[in-house]
């Protein structure tokens, strides 16, 4: 799955701080008008299952009436709240996993040489950017060949294998980033090569090792095409079953628990754009 | 405003410039190195197992005999590639090329507009914009291609406000054919085009624009002149990123084509998942690869970094 | 500075992050053994009894696996599937006893059996196997029920809403028309749909010849501009939100489909149509095949069966529960074809199937 690319937006951001005096008005509102509709765009499928999310009918077809009944029975799919825990169980275990080593792997390629290093770094680029249906078949195909069970543990694998070079990118750019004096500095002070990665190199990568955790968890959270091809009876996740009940018919339940996840990621975007709001208030008294 | 200027100014352009010129810092030594192994060796091991190994066996999985019982007979053959190039598959292949191109297309126009508007924007609210941008890509992707259904289909959102507007007499046909494809797949990756865009757009140099409007350049001539030029690896990187997904995703086509307008990740899928013929599956898979590493060769021709590909 | 890298990158924003995959994996965990504990009465035992079932999209409501869970302090996987095809390969990829019991249509069990899938059934394990009409057991595919007894019966029919297409319509030729542009759902299902177009011109079902084969595609090349969807999960849907009028589909899904729709209107075309006898079988190497005998027993109860019916109105092989008159059952059991193994030449159904597309 592309990622976002989400390092880049600082430049943008910072660059062009100062605001210009001479924008024109009358054109300006074409221009707000536009980037208006793109996020109209971007929220029209959402605005409608939350709206279905309150509606009475089963179908999610007529509005017929307003109800909060939805999110009382939400509690009593258990097919739907099983595999919204497997989702979460996943997407935390394979993003613990991924982010140590992914972290590692950065810091292993720069410091460290062994035979076919070069190669090596070659094909950790390959989960970015092979469409992940080839990734999703070939992991089926080797766990059939090895004759193993698909089960939690594949699809936990198969998490690790397309989030881990994400992690590593954003993990390697800070760590370029990092002027090598200030570990070169440690070691001459005395610390043993181990104390200079936690005490030093691992505070300076912590940017880059908590976007690509972010990242990965995005990404294990969503994955509908790997995830598809290597699970097995008894893990569904979250976008599968969703799949699997999409032409049958969805009941609002899953509009409930939509809406529901839509708020936790908003209230987790206020929370911290607040934090960082008092944050520079502090600062600049 | 004030504010301190931080260190994210990179002195070179690529990291592996930078690569280069770091020290060595290892110790060529042949004494075992508890650390070095704990640094490199899970890296090497994921790399080969779960990267390497299952590429290597689908290529040789390409080149088996399928025996249609989901079975395969050890007998080197080229048919599944001979087979690749049947007119039936190509048509789907040329299809799914022409979706994926028009996703491509529509995801670049809506980008280039927002990211130049995107601009003149004062900080906060384009730090807000983004941030709205982002959100319904940590919304499930699933849920939202459903969405879709309620909104395209023929007693659906769009279609009952424009009948009942007096737009349209009949309802149009906004899904179940190629158009419900292109609306998908549009929609779910118009983020990642969005985000390298206003990214690159926002890098060009405000000196450069106001020179070319002192010189009397237009708003096209501007796009053409210095965005365009100045952004075409931001661009390319998005379109990678939108183009390869396009060709894939199979759920997408399934729930907005109705199950007929199929694209290459619909009958790979199909080939592994109902028709048992895997080698014929595991050749067009690595068809597929070709194309994409040819694309991504063409992107570092054109001076893109694999590091911010998709990257955080 | 207010970037979203910042947000991205504050130390709080770390704490929360770290703090929450804590939460997440506790409350997971709270998760299963909450869900052990009220699913289980046995307190002792860690692992639930777990069995793995395969069926097909809407076949069995979810009420009736949950109370068989309750009854019995099991838990049931339950995987779906959308054709016999897809049955073979999720069952012929996955390690052998990742799956207990399945439901494979006739020429399917009959397919597997020469595959050496199926297990051979112990009948002494099933208290209620004199719930079933003799009148289904010992068919062709599978001569004195070996592998597998008989779950539920569908047939193809051809439903139509009579209020927009004034014509009566008898048969598939009939779908031609101008008036079902754009208009028609077909069953996402190799052998059914093929097969009702093989006999649309004029061959049997199961005919594997060349010429055959080509005639009904080209009949289908006729048909195309009108085809909406494919669609075998739930084609009633299609109807029942105004998208189609008409289309070939099962017989359950088109009774479910008249209840929310009024004027449609269901025809056994002329040419034949397909049966497709569902049947219970278990699979070799299945690891808790007693749990699978013992879920068998339980869809073959009466009261069980009725309610499966009730919810999915296809016609149940249960001599008590009655779906239909016996006059009208023989007419349609006369009148179809059951879909048969055609061997190695499945291939050219595959072939064929991905012209369809």
């Amino acid at each position: 799955m592309p990622a976002l690319v989400l390092k880049d937006y600082e430049p943008l951001l910072e660059r062009y701080a100062v605001e210009k005096p001479g924008n024109r008005p009358r054109r300006g509102f074409w221009k707000n008008l536009y980037l208006l509709l793109v996020l109209v765009f971007l929220f029209l499928p959402i605005f409608i299952l939350v709206i279905f999310s309150f509606n009475e009918s089963k179908l999610n077809v007529v509005f017929t009436g307003f109800t909060f009944d939805w999110y009382k029975s939400l509690w009593g799919n258990a097919d739907l709240l099983e595999a919204f825990r497997n989702t979460l169980l996943l997407a935390a275990v394979s993003t613990a996993v991924s982010t140590v080593l992914g972290t590692l792997a950065a810091v292993g390629l720069k410091k460290y040489h062994f035979p076919g290093k070069k190669f090596i770094d070659k094909l950790l680029y390959i989960p970015i950017v092979i469409p992940e249906i080839v990734l999703g078949i070939s992991l089926l195909s080797v766990i059939s060949l090895l004759n193993l069970e698909l089960g939690f543990w594949s699809v936990f694998l198969a998490h690790i294998t397309f989030s881990t070079p994400f992690v590593l990118t954003s993990v390697r750019s800070t760590l370029f980033a990092l002027p090598p004096s200030v570990e070169e500095a440690a070691a001459d002070l005395g610390a043993s090569r181990l104390q200079v990665f936690f005490r030093v190199t691992l505070p300076l990568l912590k940017p880059g090792i908590l976007s690509g955790a972010i990242l990965a968890f995005t990404l294990s959270l969503d994955d509908v095409v790997v995830s598809y091809f290597t699970a097995g009876p008894g893990t569904n996740t979250l976008p599968l079953y969703i799949y699997s009940i999409i032409k049958t018919g969805i009941t609002p339940d899953v509009n409930a628990l939509t809406t529901l996840m839509l708020l936790a990621t908003i209230l987790l975007l206020v929370l911290s754009n607040r934090i960082k709001t008092k944050r520079l208030e502090k600062r600049e008294l | 405003m004030t504010r301190v200027k931080n260190n994210h100014n990179r002195p070179f352009s690529s990291t592996s410039e930078l690569r280069e010129k770091t020290p060595k810092l290892s110790s060529s030594k042949t004494v075992f190195d508890g650390i070095k192994v704990l640094f490199t060796l899970p890296v090497i091991l994921y790399a080969l197992l779960l990267i390497f190994l299952p590429l290597v066996y689908i290529f040789f999985l390409s080149f088996l005999k399928s025996d249609s019982y989901g079975g395969f007979l050890f007998e080197i053959t080229l048919d599944n590639y001979l087979e690749s190039f049947d007119p039936t598959y190509l048509g789907i292949f040329g299809k799914s090329v022409a979706i994926g191109l028009v996703t491509t297309a529509l995801c670049l126009l809506i980008s280039y507009p927002f990211a130049i508007f995107l601009r003149d924007k004062p900080e906060r609210t384009r730090s807000l914009i983004i941030t709205l941008v982002m959100i319904p890509f940590l919304t499930n992707s699933m849920i939202r291609t459903y969405g879709w259904i309620t909104l395209l289909r023929k007693n659906g959102v769009i279609n009952s406000a424009l009948l009942g507007l007096g737009i349209i007499d009949a309802p149009l046909s906004l899904m179940y054919n190629s158009l419900g494809i292109i609306i998908g797949m549009t929609y779910t990756l118009l983020p990642f085009m969005i985000l390298p865009v206003v990214s690159a757009v926002s890098k060009v140099d405000q000196s450069l624009l106001d020179a070319a409007e002192d010189l009397g350049a237009g708003p096209l001539k501007k796009f053409t002149k210095v965005y365009l030029p100045l952004t075409l690896s931001g661009a390319f990187n998005g379109s990678l990123m939108v183009f390869i997904p396009a060709i894939g995703y199979f759920f997408i086509a399934d729930i907005l084509g109705g199950g007929k307008a199929m694209i290459i990740g619909n009958l790979i899928k199909n080939q592994f998942l109902t028709a048992r013929n895997w080698p014929l599956g595991a050749a067009l898979s690595i068809l597929l690869l070709i194309l994409t590493f040819g694309l991504v060769k063409l992107y570092e021709k054109i001076g893109g970094d694999l590091d911010e590909l998709g990257g955080a | 500075m207010n970037t979203f890298r910042d947000f991205l990158t504050s130390k709080k924003l770390l704490l929360l992050f770290l703090f929450s995959l804590l939460v997440i994996s506790f409350a997971s965990v709270f998760f299963v053994n909450f869900r052990s504990r009220s699913d289980a009465d046995e307190p002792t035992s860690e692992k639930v009894p777990t069995l793995n079932v395969l069926n097909w999209t809407s076949y069995i409501p979810s009420e009736v696996i949950s109370d068989f869970e309750t009854e019995y302090g099991v838990k049931v996987n339950y995987g779906t599937y959308s054709s016999n095809e897809e049955l073979l390969a999720k069952v012929s990829s996955a390690k052998s006893g990742t799956y207990d019991l399945i439901f494979p249509s006739d020429y399917m069990v009959d397919l597997m059996s020469s595959r050496d899938l199926l297990e051979t059934l112990d009948k002494s394990k099933l208290k209620n196997l004199d719930n079933l009409n003799p009148r289904f057991l010992s068919q062709s595919y599978d001569e004195n029920n070996l592998v597998s007894l008989p779950f539920l019966l569908a047939t193809s029919v051809i439903l139509y809403d009579s209020e927009k297409i004034s014509t009566p319509l008898t048969s598939y030729h009939d779908l031609l028309r101008e008036d079902f542009r754009d208009n028609l759902v077909l069953l996402d299902d190799e052998r059914i749909t093929i097969g009702s177009f093989l006999l649309a011109s004029g061959a049997d079902l199961n005919s594997v010849e060349t010429t055959a084969l080509e005639n009904s595609l080209a009949f289908y090349e006729k048909l195309k501009p009108n085809v909406k969807a494919f669609d075998s999960d739930s084609p009633k849907t299609f109807f029942i939100t105004g998208e189609v009028d008409a289309g070939i589909i099962w017989n359950a899904e088109a009774l479910l489909a008249q209840t929310e729709r009024e004027n449609l209107k269901i025809v056994y075309p002329s040419e034949g149509f397909a049966l497709s006898m569902d049947n219970y079988c278990i699979l070799k190497h299945a690891k808790n095949p007693d749990l699978a005998y013992l879920f068998i027993d339980y869809l073959l109860r009466d009261d069980v069966s009725q309610a499966i019916v009730d919810e999915y109105p296809y016609i149940s092989p249960n001599r008590s529960v009655t779906s239909l008159p016996d006059s009208e059952l023989e007419t349609i059991l006369a009148r179809g074809t059951y879909v048969k193994n055609v061997g190695n030449d499945i291939k050219k159904f595959d072939k064929l199937w991905a012209k369809y597309k």
